[in-house]
């Protein structure tokens, strides 16, 4: 369409039509927003059912809108122009305090009411001392051979773990000689307070895990020493904790999951090297503001909103009456049932995909293998519901509804994407990688070992905690496994029934069904599990976003 | 580098043994190799191919390649891309065997044992003979661990921070990250990743070098690091180097082989003589730019 004059200058380009690609992307942008906007209403409706925020008064507003919301639009105004980076690492250091402390809740309910502390510090130590055993053999590998290592370490841990002759002896028919450690430990006369049990197993895990975070940023003395920190400072929150109004071991176990470990992250990020401090400033702010909003609602005796869910709902079992039921036995089913998930479907799924990524023949049998895991990613839950009916209580005698057959079932379920997942994780290593180790000469083994997992770790514990996040909505598999719809304690064994937070919902919406559970107890119950999802999917997400930063 | 390495560099070489008689008599007759003035050779052999073919499926990717290289010298391959370089440099060290359609036949002697006779295991080979990519694969490791995998997945003793000193100086990297060893190997310069890589392979002290166009993915500064220290670790190591650049095969190679495409050797001597006054009509055509 240009135009040329008769000597050869061009005068103008012309127009191309842009119409049909307009059409088609606003096309595209409608489709995005339809799927968005429509989940997003459900999502608002719901939690306007769950919590009524137009139940609040104008007072209790206005008190946290100039608490709260004023101070954190100004500072994080401010923060953002200044220094991006210490906008985020603020957002980010608030997300850890929330994810954190609903994680110190699971690991509340589980030592207040699911294991005894007497036998989490028995196992505890059962497994410690046999783990130190076997890093020191480790670190002197070049001098005691592979077998012996072996040896050892399995020797190790069956003693600490089961003591002489142990379950062999039991099938033998042989009485028990020496006791194992764990039954040594249980049978020690004085018995601790609980709260110092729980510290000292809470407390020294998120020690451990502290002191070595620090180590590996500063070095091994500076890990020491904040792991001694982090421990006195979770057996002191017991001491405080009353002064407070909090249960010394529910002190111990916020201060050891949530309060130790993000401290320990916002002083690495606003004081270690590079470190933001304003970023800090902005958590300050946000969290300062939530305190003193409360405090100040407290005083002038403003009205928050009636929310269905409240410390009530979330501590109570089922009832009768929708206002006085509560979710507590279905949230501890829930974390069993991940727990025992998450145990089975990680070994498997990963040992499955290093196999067949690494290891397995280009053949038929490969090939089909393949497809047929694709496959059974896509077959319904139900279906797997009735697998696991069929496998475990049927034909392997276990009771039905027992955390056992509802965590081996619901692995099954999520062992085909767990699979996929590592897989591609796997995949996504580059192969310059496995080459420069295979020219080195190392075995296939040690490739996998020392270059392959480590780089593809971060991807395949995303991959496992989005698979987990599927599970934990299943409804139709515990139904086939016939978990009870109703259960008033929680589980404290493998083969106790369980029940699961979806599950709870569904009896409500069912059973129950009547206009005060659909309008109170569900809704709550729908914004609970969200969260516990929503909880899980951000740590899912963290980690992938940091893997694709340095990978 | 300074004086000082190179000392010791020598001290190290010459304490290793000597090769005994028995791989001394089956260096094999130079008459055998295509360069007709008597083979480049007046060294040691240390690898010796003889009628290596290589398919892959069934292309064949070398004919027939029969030659010796001699010890602690550089010997470089070159020829136009696809002409079987890096299956030939494959071959020296069994990383072929990675792949599942290559098929090689014939035989290839190192230090005067047929690495391709059934009773050599790939594995062992290959912590013999070390080698270096085109693009630089340091693993998202420390500079230290990098540099110790070689020892630690051998499960050899040893001095590791003198090993891992000896090697960085070695590589001439050392002054450079002498402080940050902690720190991770990607975070280094695309021409330090790669003398990184040259510490990795040396670290545990191989027979062999082999480097596949080692610096066709760096900077011309990098490249010329990268030269002046593969002359540095020829008096110490034989090393087996393919180029596509003819002068950088001029600057620091002792011997050359010539590969043309279809996978023959066409010829094989010393570096100066392919480049002044080559016997075959079609290297000097491929030497002077007339094709390739
Ligand atoms: N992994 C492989 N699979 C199949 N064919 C290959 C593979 N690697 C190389 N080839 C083929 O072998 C021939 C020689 O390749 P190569 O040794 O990489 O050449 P050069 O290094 O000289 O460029 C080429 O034709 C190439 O296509
Ligand atoms: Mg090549």
């Amino acid at each position: 369409m240009a135009t040329e004059t008769e000597h050869g200058e061009i005068e103008g380009f012309g127009q191309v039509s842009r119409t049909v690609g307009t059409v088609f992307r606003y096309l595209l942008i409608a489709a995005t927003m339809f799927g968005i906007v429509t989940l997003a209403v459900l999502l608002v409706y719901v939690a306007n059912d769950a919590i009524r925020p137009l139940t609040a008064g104008p007072g209790w507003y206005l008190t946290y809108f100039f608490t709260l919301v004023v101070p954190t639009l100004l500072v994080g105004a401010y923060v953002r122009t200044r220094d991006r980076a210490a906008f985020s690492f603020g957002v980010f250091l608030i997300g850890l305090l929330v994810v954190s402390l609903m994680f110190s809740g699971g690991v509340g309910l589980l030592v207040v009411d699911v294991v005894p502390p007497l036998v989490a510090l028995s196992f505890a130590l059962g497994l410690a001392v046999p783990a130190a055993v076997a890093v020191v053999l480790t670190r002197n590998s070049h001098r005691i051979s592979f077998t012996t290592r072996l040896v050892a370490t399995s020797l190790a841990f069956y003693l600490s773990l089961f003591g002489l002759p142990g379950p062999i002896g039991d099938a033998a028919g042989l009485p028990q000689v020496v006791p194992s450690f764990v039954q040594f430990v249980q049978s020690i006369p004085v018995i601790p307070v609980d709260w110092m049990m729980v510290a000292a197993v809470v407390g020294g895990g998120s020690a451990a895990a502290v002191g070595a975070y620090v180590a590996g940023v500063r070095d091994a003395r500076s890990g020491l020493y904040a792991g001694l920190a982090a421990f006195a400072v979770s057996v002191a929150s017991a001491v405080v904790g009353p002064f407070v109004g909090l249960n010394p071991v529910p002190a111990v176990v916020v201060t050891a999951v949530a309060l130790v470990p993000t401290s320990t992250y916002a002083w690495r990020g606003a004081f270690g090297e590079d470190g933001t401090p304003i970023g800090l400033g902005f958590a300050a702010t946000v969290v300062g503001g939530a305190l003193v909003g409360a405090a100040a609602v407290e005083a002038f005796g403003f009205a928050g909103p009636q929310s269905w869910v409240d410390w009530q709902f979330l501590t109570s079992s089922h009832s009768g009456s929708a206002v006085d039921a509560g979710l507590y036995p279905a949230i501890g089913g829930s974390i069993l049932l991940m727990s025992t998930v998450a145990a089975l479907s990680f070994p498997l799924g990963v040992g499955a995909a290093v196999y067949l990524e690494e290891y397995a023949p280009d053949n038929a049998l490969t090939r089909f293998v393949d497809v047929n895991i694709s496959n059974l990613a896509g077959v319904p839950s139900v279906v797997y519901g009735l697998l696991g009916l069929g496998v475990f209580v049927t034909y392997l005698g276990q009771s039905a509804g027992t955390v056992l057959v509802g965590g081996a079932t619901l692995a099954l379920l999520i062992l085909p994407i767990v699979i996929i997942s590592s897989r591609e994780a796997i995949r996504s290593v580059p192969s310059d990688l496995r080459q420069a180790s295979y020219g080195m000469g190392a075995t296939r083994w040690q490739t996998v070992r020392n270059v392959v997992l480590p780089e593809a770790f971060p991807g395949i514990l995303t991959g496992t905690i989005l698979a987990l996040g599927r599970a934990i909505g299943e409804t139709a598999p515990l139904i086939m496994i016939g978990a009870p719809n109703v259960v008033f304690s929680l589980p404290t064994a493998l083969n106790s029934k369980v029940s699961a937070m979806p599950l709870q919902v569904y009896a409500w919406s069912s059973l129950f069904a009547s206009e005060d559970f659909y309008t109170k107890a569900v809704p709550a119950g729908v914004v609970v599990l969200l969260a516990v999802l929503l909880a899980m999917n951000s740590v899912a997400i963290v980690l992938r976003n940091k893997f694709e930063r340095t990978g | 580098m300074s004086q000082q390495n190179t000392n010791e560099s020598n001290a190290r070489a010459d304490s290793s043994p000597d090769p005994t008689d028995d791989e001394m008599l089956i260096q094999t007759d130079v008459s055998g190799s295509v360069s007709s003035s008597g083979g480049p050779s007046r060294r040691e052999t240390v690898v010796s191919a003889e009628n290596i073919n290589v398919w892959y499926g069934d292309d064949q990717a070398l004919q027939d390649i029969t030659m010796d290289i001699p010890e602690k010298s550089v010997t470089a391959m070159v020829g136009p891309s696809g002409c079987g370089k890096s299956t030939f440099l494959r071959c020296i060290n069994r990383m072929n065997d990675l792949i599942d359609s290559a098929r090689v036949e014939g035989d290839l002697y190192l230090r005067g044992k047929n690495v391709y006779d059934d009773d050599v295991d790939p594995v062992a080979l290959r912590r013999r003979v070390g080698m270096v990519f085109q693009k630089p694969n340091p693993f998202p490791k420390s500079i230290y661990e990098n540099v110790t995998y070689g020892l630690k997945i051998q499960d050899k003793g040893g001095d590791y921070d003198e090993i891992v000193e000896e090697s960085l100086k070695r590589a001439a990297l050392w002054d450079e990250v002498k402080d940050q060893l902690d720190e991770s190997g990607l975070d280094l310069s695309g021409g330090q990743q790669q003398r990184l890589c040259i510490a990795r392979a040396i670290a545990p002290d191989p027979e062999v070098l082999l480097m596949d166009e080692p610096a066709s993915a760096l900077d011309p500064v990098a490249t010329s690091q990268i030269e002046d220290l593969i002359e540095e670790l020829a008096q110490d190591y034989t090393v087996v180097i393919v180029t596509h650049n003819m002068q950088q095969a001029a600057r620091i190679s002792d011997q050359t082989a010539v590969f043309l495409t279809g996978g023959e050797l066409v010829e094989f001597d010393d570096t100066q003589k392919i480049f002044e006054n080559p016997e075959s009509q079609r290297v000097e055509d491929y030497i002077t730019g007339k094709f390739g």
